[in-house]
């Protein structure tokens, strides 16, 4: 291991970090879709010339690895790549994580000599897709989603826009001054790169900032060595299952993972090989997803400081197949859906796995699938003039996983996003569309149990204000539930009710496509988190406090957790009753 | 000879700046004493009048007013210690302030609990009813339930109320009628309504605002009715008032009844000295203020003369503590200042923070047992305080202590110990430009057109680094740096907002709707000023303000109305170009397409209270008297070097100091690095050059 310039590599990995931040800043405010600037779907990176992931700050999970793939399409499709240009590309066969992610790259040279490539990608409110939604699970193909594919193409050159492509795009998108809006915040983001790189060249000269780039990519492996080093060796297995999907999918989709983890070499060498093919519907793992889930994963249960780069990825090695659901998609299977469904739980199966090391390591699962909260609604606007109205709600509220030393995070949403995103305001909510929301609360005891409890699902109802309102999810989770580790439970599964007007509860399937009418309601339950660790050993301090914040009920504060409540929540006089709850315990035991 | 005071109370410090009639100030500290402020308070004019060769009743005998910051409420807020609180909500939505807006820091950070609410879920309440976003009760209010959860509250001891219903924005009504209650039921028990404090759609930073408000009542009466009393007590008989965070001063009534206004009382004040200073020194209107204490440094800035604010100010963490809702002075804190822990992390990098050594033990040099080095230690071991005149001579350092602890750094990374000191300072003021980079990006400031103007005691040691980092060529270090907040408060005016939601679209404009609710603001806020006594004539301006965005997008801008009223297509069409220019300046893209949505309206009142500063006058320039004393100081490179120390005795104005050089103030210290230089203007400020040609 060759030894770095301790400061000099700490001054410019700070500088770097600023420039993917102004960039994630740019994003967001200036994003015009509610899936930019509330639910934070992009993410900003900068790669090397050599196209190695050098820095991804404050991404999404699910958009960590792959921008070098997009970066290496881009330089070998254009042999004149040239200060000036800027790149389209969405191509899940080439690198990205699925179409619906539209990724700005910005080749940025300093001294005539293409040193960076900035990237951003931001998932778009529509496509084109032929039908009106981003993710087609139904479709057969690539065709049959219909998205337009961009591989890496030229969209600006000498600074100036090529109007044919905004031209083809204005004319096939859905709602096209809200995409062109997005176009232009990605654009200024990733320019906003250039302008603060080649600031940072000039200030600093090519010479040191070449070695920086040796010295941060080494550094963080370093980081990655040390962290693997501490953990036993070990040859692991794990395997999870996506739901049902009627008709298409009548047993889920399984998924299996087999890693080792070899101390001495200070290695992780993960085996995706053991995975069903490609299957004819939108829900392909694209290469970008398949490893970015489970670097995630493995991330999740390691020291939260390690760099996210190409650096620290060299001591991951994967094994992945072509042509299977989890590895490389075979053209042209669909992968519309890549970001989410089978990328949640291939998360959850490699951040899990490693609680089979021993108290102490991994994490548990995290609650999956976008159901009522986050569906896409559409119909008439009463208040205004029977205007039609099309969005998806991003209420999503999954509860998060329990992790050796803490609770389930309660905003979590997805393992794809891993609760960096921002939720709708209910009020914001309602002024958007014609509809009203009943309720949208914790549920006492939905947490999965244990010495570490997963975080509590939720519940939210809404109707219709006048005209009906259809609602359109596909959820995963209604039948696989967040699985707990190391003897704490499962979390609990998601699930969808219509309620008529005179009260009646129709369960909905998990592939809901629905009409709701005035005086109806549209309710759902979204997952809880699995727990961690044997819920008979929860302080029983968490235990009070969970029954007081009516998280846990007092009922299961016994039945599951063995503690003994004396006194009443309504005047704040509970207690622990600690010598019945040590009896309680042990007779809980010996049982 | 007539007195101006104001006075910063601090979590360690207690800062006192006296102004007499001919604009000279004298600063006065003393530590703070947290259960009753007015002891430090006392203290530390003491120590200004006796500056000043006056003694305290003197002072106070011959002052006409006195304004007052504090960091009590946000002490209080962050740890949690404001009054038993309750939260009354809409039925159905128990969990507003759990939920908070959602965001997190790290992904793959699993070792950190969910932070609480503000109001814990035992404290909160449901009651049954419902507004619409039409304004129309979807559930009726039920006062009975109602009646029965007042019972429960006075049974439970409550001490404060905060009543925040699905919009009530949209109407009052509920609202209103749960304050009846209250009044009825628990008559003496304040209570805050979210419609009135902070009339904004969306819930949870409405909510937020309210509860922190509520809470802060029973507290922020006592502290503030307290100082008050104690005031009279030692005869003082003129006019208190009380700075808050839009960056202006009110009466101490209005604060008692909206206590949440002081939660950035102290650091809102920094951007104005800074304005003032730059003005002073006719260095412009576009000003980055640096505030570098122990344990964190702040930014806000000035664009166009004009204070920046925000509505994302959050207490506690970003998305993880509680946002204060209103809106305030937008000042930046990072965990970085003269008490961040040094180390190298195991992949062989040299980090700086997060930790701190605190007041407790604090850096090594302070000799109380701290071990780690700090950046106090590494300006130490640098050479650029002196161990026996440190903080005027209030404190000795211990040099020995603060070498062995860089040592420890030193001896992992195979550097000098000098070496290593230079490394940590700067490193630490790679943090600090991060800082300034971030809030200036984010309001399309360019650092290299600004002046920055630097305060708090740490300031002095690495301004110049970080001016010469940022390409910053107008640095000022104010007389009055170590108290530069209640230096600001000097040159505050009575600032007072009005807010009201009405959304509404350029391409349906609600012009009937929008002009009334811009009458029913301004006229609250003429009936505000015709309240105000002896201030009802003085000079004033009402700003009105939409906070708008392009259709669809969730931030709003600021956007300053281009006409008092809109009667018209052409005037939406002027406010829409407004809204444009902002959004350019701040997002380099306008998008002509795109209607315009406008969400909130605020009017902004501010009654000239403050007196003119007068232009540093010019002074012959005098060269460099290099004075007795000398130190050797480490500036990088090869070894250290005899470095020139100039004590205030050897100094004046006109004097232009060229690096390398320290110079010892009582409050602080200023290291001009080599090839830099610093002069002392004809008001008595530093100027300092960072050697760099135009």
């Amino acid at each position: 291991m060759s030894t770095i310039d301790p400061v000099m590599t700490a001054v410019l990995a700070n500088r770097i970090d600023g420039v993917v931040r102004e960039m994630t800043t740019t994003l967001l405010r200036a994003g015009r879709s509610a899936v930019i600037n509330s639910a934070r779907d992009f993410s900003c990176a900068i790669c090397t010339g050599d196209n190695q992931l050098l820095a991804c700050a404050e991404g999404l999970p699910i958009h960590i690895f792959g921008s070098h793939m997009q970066s290496r399409t881009m330089v070998e499709r254009h042999p004149d790549l040239a200060e000036g240009d800027a790149y389209l590309h969405n191509d899940p066969y080439t690198g990205n994580t699925h179409p619906a992610d539209h990724t700005f790259l910005v080749p940025v040279f300093f001294e005539g000599e293409h040193l960076f490539t900035a990237v951003a990608k931001a998932h778009q409110a529509d496509i084109g897709n032929s039908i009106p939604t981003t993710y087609h699970a139904a479709a057969r193909d690539v065709y049959e989603e219909g998205s337009l594919i961009f591989p890496a193409v030229r969209i600006q050159r000498g600074y100036k826009m090529i109007d044919d492509i905004v031209a083809m795009c204005r004319s096939r998108i859905r709602v096209p001054n809200q995409w062109y809006g997005d176009f232009l915040a990605g654009l200024g983001a990733a320019r906003t790169a250039e302008r603060r790189l080649q600031e940072l060249c000039a200030k600093y000269g090519k010479a040191i900032v070449k070695t920086f780039i040796k010295d941060w990519l080494n550094y963080s492996e370093q980081r990655m060595i040390e962290a693997l080093r501490k953990m036993p060796k070990a040859t692991l297995k794990n395997s999870a299952r996506h739901d049902p999907f009627e008709p298409l999918l009548p047993d889920g989709i399984p998924i299996n993972i087999e890693v080792e983890i070899d101390p001495a070499q200070a290695k992780i060498f993960v085996d995706l090989r053991d995975n069903i093919p490609n299957l004819d519907c939108g829900l392909n793992e694209s290469e970008a997803c398949t490893v970015s889930a489970v670097m995630a994963g493995i991330f999740n249960a390691l020291p939260s400081d390690i760099p996210r780069n190409a650096g620290s990825f060299r001591r991951i090695e994967l094994e992945l197949k072509d042509g299977a659901v989890v590895g490389r998609p075979a053209f042209p299977h669909s992968c519309s859906v890549a970001t989410t469904n089978v990328a949640d739980r291939l998360v959850n199966c490699a951040g899990a796995v490693f609680a089979q090391l021993g108290e102490g390591y991994g994490l548990a699962e995290g609650g999956v699938g976008m159901g009522g909260s986050s569906s896409v609604i559409s119909g008439k606007d009463h208040r205004y003039n029977d205007e039609p109205y099309v969005n998806q709600l991003i209420l999503t509220n999954n509860g998060g996983p329990a992790s050796p030393l803490a609770d389930g995070w309660v905003t979590y949403g997805l393992p794809v996003v891993s609760g960096l995103m921002y939720r709708d305001s209910i009020e914001i909510d309602e002024l958007k569309h014609p509809i009203e929301f009943a309720y949208m609360r914790l549920v006492a005891g939905s947490g999965g149990a244990g010495k570490m409890r997963g975080a509590p699902g939720s519940e939210t109802a809404f109707r219709p204000k006048e005209h009906s309102v259809t609602v359109i999810y596909p959820r995963d989770g209604e039948k696989y539930p967040a699985k707990g580790v190391q003897g704490g439970q499962d979390g609990l599964c998601g699930e969808g009710w219509h309620i008529s007007a005179n009260g009646q509860q129709t369960r909905l399937a998990n592939v809901a496509h629905v009409e709701i009418r005035k005086n109806e309601v549209l309710r759902t339950f979204d997952c809880s988190g699995g727990g961690y660790g044997d819920p008979l050993a929860r302080d029983p301090r968490r235990v009070l406090r969970d029954v007081l914040e009516g998280w846990e009920t007092v009922e299961r504060a016994g039945d599951v957790y063995g503690v003994v409540l004396n006194g009443r929540v309504e005047d704040e006089s509970l207690a622990v009753d600690a010598e019945a709850t040590a009896r309680r315990r042990l007779a809980a035991h010996t049982s | 000879m007539a007195y101006r005071i104001s006075v910063d109370t601090g979590g360690t410090f207690t800062d006192v700046v006296v102004m007499d009639s001919s604009g000279t100030q004298t600063i006065g500290k003393a530590l703070t004493t947290p259960e009753r402020a007015f002891g430090g308070m006392r203290e530390a004019l003491d120590v200004a009048a006796r500056d000043i060769g006056i003694d305290l009743a003197a002072l106070l005998a011959n002052t006409a007013l006195l304004i007052y910051g504090t960091t009590r409420a946000t002490n209080a807020i962050v740890t949690r210690t404001a009054a038993k609180t309750a939260f009354l909500t809409t039925q159905g939505f128990p969990d507003t302030l759990v939920f908070k807006e959602g965001g997190k820091l790290n992904a793959h950070d699993f070792s950190k609990e969910y932070p609480e609410p503000y109001v814990a879920r035992r404290r909160t309440f449901e009651i049954a009813e419902r507004m619409s976003s039409e304004g129309t009760a979807s559930v009726p209010f039920d006062a009975v339930q109602a009646r029965g959860v007042v019972e429960i509250l006075r049974q439970r001891g409550i001490e404060a109320v905060a009543v925040c219903f699905l919009w009530s924005i949209a109407n009052p009504d509920h609202e209103l009628r749960m304050a009846h209650l209250l009044d009825e039921l628990l008559p003496g028990v304040p209570y805050t309504l979210s419609h009135q404090l902070v009339p904004i759609v969306r819930e949870y930073r409405r909510a937020s605002a309210t509860a922190i408000d509520a809470s802060l009542k029973p507290l922020m009466q006592r502290h503030i009715r307290g100082l008050e009393s104690d005031l009279r007590a030692e005869g003082y008989t003129g006019e208190i008032l009380i700075s808050t965070s839009v960056g202006g001063i009110m009466q101490v009534d209005e604060v008692v009844a909206a206590p949440i206004h002081t939660a950035k009382s102290g650091p809102a004040m920094a951007p104005i000295a800074g304005l003032t200073y730059s003005r002073v020194e006719n260095l412009g209107d576009d000003v980055i203020v640096c505030d570098t204490g122990g344990t964190t440094f702040d930014v806000g800035l000035v664009r166009d003369g004009r204070l920046v604010f925000n509505r994302d100010t959050w207490l506690g963490g970003q998305w993880t503590g509680n946002l204060l809702g209103v809106s305030s002075v937008d000042v930046r804190s990072i965990g970085a200042g003269g008490g961040s822990i040094a180390w190298i992390d195991d992949g062989g990098l040299m980090r700086v923070g997060p930790q701190s050594a605190g007041a407790n033990p604090g850096p090594a040099c302070y000799g109380r047992g701290g071990l780690l080095p700090t950046v106090s230690d590494a300006a130490c071991v640098l050479g650029y305080f002196d161990p026996d005149f440190f903080l005027g001579g209030r404190m000795k350092l211990d040099v020995a202590a603060a070498r062995q602890a860089v040592g420890t750094v030193a001896t992992q990374i195979g550097r000098g110990i000098e070496q290593t000191a230079w490394d940590i300072l700067n490193l630490a003021s790679e943090l600090m430009i991060r800082a300034i980079h971030e809030i200036t990006t984010s309001e399309g400031l360019n650092p290299q057109e600004s002046t920055i103007v630097a305060g708090g005691g740490a300031a002095g040691m690495n301004i110049l680094s970080i001016a010469r980092e940022l390409g910053c060529k107008r640095v000022i270090l104010p007389n009055v740096a170590s108290a530069l907040s209640a230096s600001g408060m000097q040159y505050a005016d009575i600032v007072k907002e009005e807010t009201a939601s009405l959304p509404t679209s350029s391409a349906r404009f609600r012009y009937d709707d929008v002009n009334r609710v811009l009458d029913d603001l301004e006229g609250r806020l003429h009936r505000f000023l015709a309240g105000l006594g002896p201030h009802a004539d003085a000079a004033h301006e009402i700003e009105l303000l939409a906070e708008a965005r392009y259709l669809g997008q969730v931030w709003e801008l600021d956007t300053k109305l281009p006409v008092p009223r809109l009667r018209g297509p052409e005037d939406v069409a002027a406010l829409m170009e407004a809204f444009h220019q902002v959004h350019e300046r701040v997002f380099a893209v306008r998008d002509l397409h795109s209607p315009v949505e406008c969400i909130n309206w605020k009017a902004r009142l501010i009654v000239r209270l403050a007196p003119a500063a007068a232009l540093s006058p010019d002074v012959a320039a005098h060269d460099s008297v290099i004075p007795a004393a000398s130190r050797n100081c480490y500036f990088g490179g090869g070894d250290p070097v005899a470095t020139p120390v100039y004590a205030p005795a050897d100094l004046h104005p006109g004097l232009t100091i060229s690096g390398p050089a320290i110079v010892e103030e009582p409050t602080t210290t200023l290291v001009v690095f080599p090839g830099m230089s610093a002069r002392i203007s004809g008001a008595g400020h530093y100027l300092l050059d960072i050697g760099v040609s135009a």
